[in-house]
């Protein structure tokens, strides 16, 4: 698969990174070269084979609808942020 | 209490003139916040109204590192229960994906989804017109917090990340504004009967996602379509149609191009606005969720929870159809404890049934308390008394109202009609002896003399008069109508 500079741009901007020029044309021959070796799983024959969407074989995981208390107090959290205000996260402004 | 929005349908003008010069399709997506005591996929408290902003969070909301989901189960079930009342099949075998975003709103940086296996297949939602609309899938997935903007910052509460919600994707089968809100209307209901929500509008509850496109009548391919997020009322959607027909079809008269976009609707201006271009695909880059194993549900379990959900709009509707007009039965329908009441009258006090649900809907409805129906309703035996004393003349239409309305008031509830008639001295003096008494007195009176003359030369107007007088005399006690009657005998 060819790796263009597009393609880089457009994979930065999805992962939300700024790259500058040598960073993007380094990232262009390691993200090459790793898919060049993981194209070696291509010479398989897949096409009868169920996908594996989870490898310990566990379904039907889930938990009872009880509140339980958490370890972690609401203030103990939101301190953790960068900014906040009015008990609430400070960010830079969206829309 | 769910809010009701008014159904009332705006009249456009424009569009009603010219109503086949494009054909509308048009398919909703709706989230349905699900009533779970915890979050999908986290042990904290899931109903955050009236608290404090992010007060409702656990360190698996925040996406702390090392954090891991855990499903609820009560919301695997609640789903089932919602797609019984979608006449839908529910996929044994379903599983979540990420989608991928960066938005202050996630902090994981992506939702968990249900995208290449939902837990819900095809189902469909009856009208009341009868019409069809089907169901493509629906599938659970975790709420975003919420935003607010400010001038120059914007705000995050993280109450609402992962609230369960199941998302239901509709066929682009609906073909009217109207149809477009009665479909929301109809699939509240099955939603709210179904006992899967709270089904509270006004708090966002659940919110529709209008999907519309115009095309010639003669075209075969669907016209590029405009997506209306995030409404809230039925009045809304129906309005939002109806200003997206005329935007859209003035553009195609002037033959100019339809942009697929999101737009938003505004209830102060009537209008929808662009939001941004969906002319370049989102790249969301699902993949498989390794932390939440797939479901695989048993015949069984599904059974179970099929035939746990409780009767639907339909069929109530069905059970009703000969002994309940339609409009009448239409404007109960929006209350599922009230119905299931209705249902026990019409099992055990059936000659009760006609004059009670008259009752509900006109005296609750039109002084809008209608917030009353959804607490706690007088038990089937009360109504039924109620409804005789009524029919056995002991009590004026007036006086039954009244009573009815006591019934709902937390002080009255151990007491029963008649109990209450007697302390608030309503019953009616029906006995005839009693109110011949009465009326003798009144027409011995010499003021009543000239209005006796009156009547009798074929003036019927002041027939009331006596009556009223009768009635003063009784201190209102009597039965209007038989003093009328015995009036009248009188004085022939």
């Amino acid at each position: 698969m060819e790796i263009t500079d597009k393609e880089i741009s457009h994979l930065a901007s999805l992962s939300n990174f700024s790259l500058a020029a040598d960073e993007k044309n380094a990232l262009k021959t390691d993200l090459k070269n790793i898919l060049k070796y993981i194209s070696k799983l291509d010479e398989l024959d897949v096409s009868n084979v169920e996908p594996t969407f989870q490898v310990f074989e566990m379904e039907n995981v889930w938990r009872p609808d009880e509140i339980t208390p958490q370890d972690a107090s609401c203030e103990a959290l939101l301190a953790l942020t960068k900014e906040s205000l009015d008990h609430q996260v400070k960010v830079p402004k969206v829309l | 209490m769910p809010a009701t929005p008014s159904s009332k349908t705006t009249a456009d003008k424009t569009s009603s003139q010219n109503p086949q010069k494009y054909g509308l399709t048009i398919g909703i997506e709706c989230h349905v916040q699900l009533k779970t005591k915890t979050k999908l996929f986290s042990e904290v408290d899931n109903d955050a109204r009236g608290k404090a902003p992010n007060s409702c969070v656990s360190p698996v909301d925040y996406a702390l590192p090392g954090m891991l989901p855990r499903l609820n189960g009560e919301a695997v079930r609640l789903a089932i229960r919602a797609g019984a009342a979608m006449n839908a099949e529910i996929n044994p075998k379903s599983r979540f994906d990420r989608k991928h975003y960066f938005y202050p709103d996630s902090p994981k940086g992506y939702q968990i989804t249900q995208f290449y296996s939902p837990i819900i297949g095809a189902g469909f939602i009856e009208l009341p017109s009868g019409k069809k609309i089907r169901i493509e899938h629906a599938h659970l997935e975790g709420d975003a917090g919420k935003l607010s903007h400010y001038a120059d910052y914007s705000l995050v509460d993280f109450n609402r990340v992962d609230t369960p919600l199941l998302e239901i994707v509709s066929m682009p089968d609906i073909s009217s504004a109207e149809e477009a809100r009665d479909y929301c209307k109809e699939l509240w209901r099955n939603m709210l009967f179904a006992d899967v929500t709270n089904g509270d509008l006004y708090n966002g509850n659940m919110r529709f996602d209008v999907n519309i496109s115009l095309k010639k009548p003669e075209a075969t391919e669907l016209g590029t379509r405009a997506e209306i997020k995030n409404l809230n009322s039925f009045r809304s959607v129906e309005r939002a149609v109806l200003y997206e027909y005329e935007r859209q079809s003035k553009l195609l008269d002037h033959g100019e191009k339809i942009v697929q976009e999101t737009r938003g609707w505004s209830d102060a201006t009537g209008k929808t606005t662009a939001q941004r271009s969906k002319e370049v695909a989102q790249d969301y880059r699902y993949m498989p969720e390794p932390d939440l194993p797939p479901l695989n549900l048993s015949e069984d379990f599904i059974q179970a929870e099929y035939s746990a959900c409780p009767k639907l709009p339909q069929d109530y509707r069905r059970d009703f159809a000969k002994k309940l007009p339609t409009d009448t039965l239409e404007v109960l329908l929006d209350y599922p404890l009230l119905m299931s009441r209705l249902s026990e009258l019409a099992t055990d006090h059936a000659a009760a049934l006609a004059y009670i649900a008259n009752l509900f809907s006109s005296v609750l409805l039109a002084e809008e308390n209608a917030s009353l129906l959804n607490d706690k309703l007088p038990e089937a035996a009360k109504l039924a008394e109620l409804a005789d004393m009524k029919a056995q003349n002991e009590l004026s239409s007036t006086s039954a109202k009244e009573i009815f309305l006591k019934l709902f008031e937390e002080k009255h509830y151990d007491k029963s009609p008649r109990a209450l008639a007697k302390e608030l001295n309503l019953i009616q003096e029906n006995d005839s002896a009693a109110l011949e008494a009465l009326i003798n007195e009144v027409l011995k009176d010499p003021s009543t003399k000239s209005a006796q003359e009156d009547f009798k030369n074929g003036k019927e107007k002041v027939l009331g008069f006596l009556v009223g007088s009768v009635m003063k005399a009784s201190k209102g006690k009597a039965n209007p109508a038989a003093v009328s009657k015995l009036l009248k005998n009188k004085l022939k």
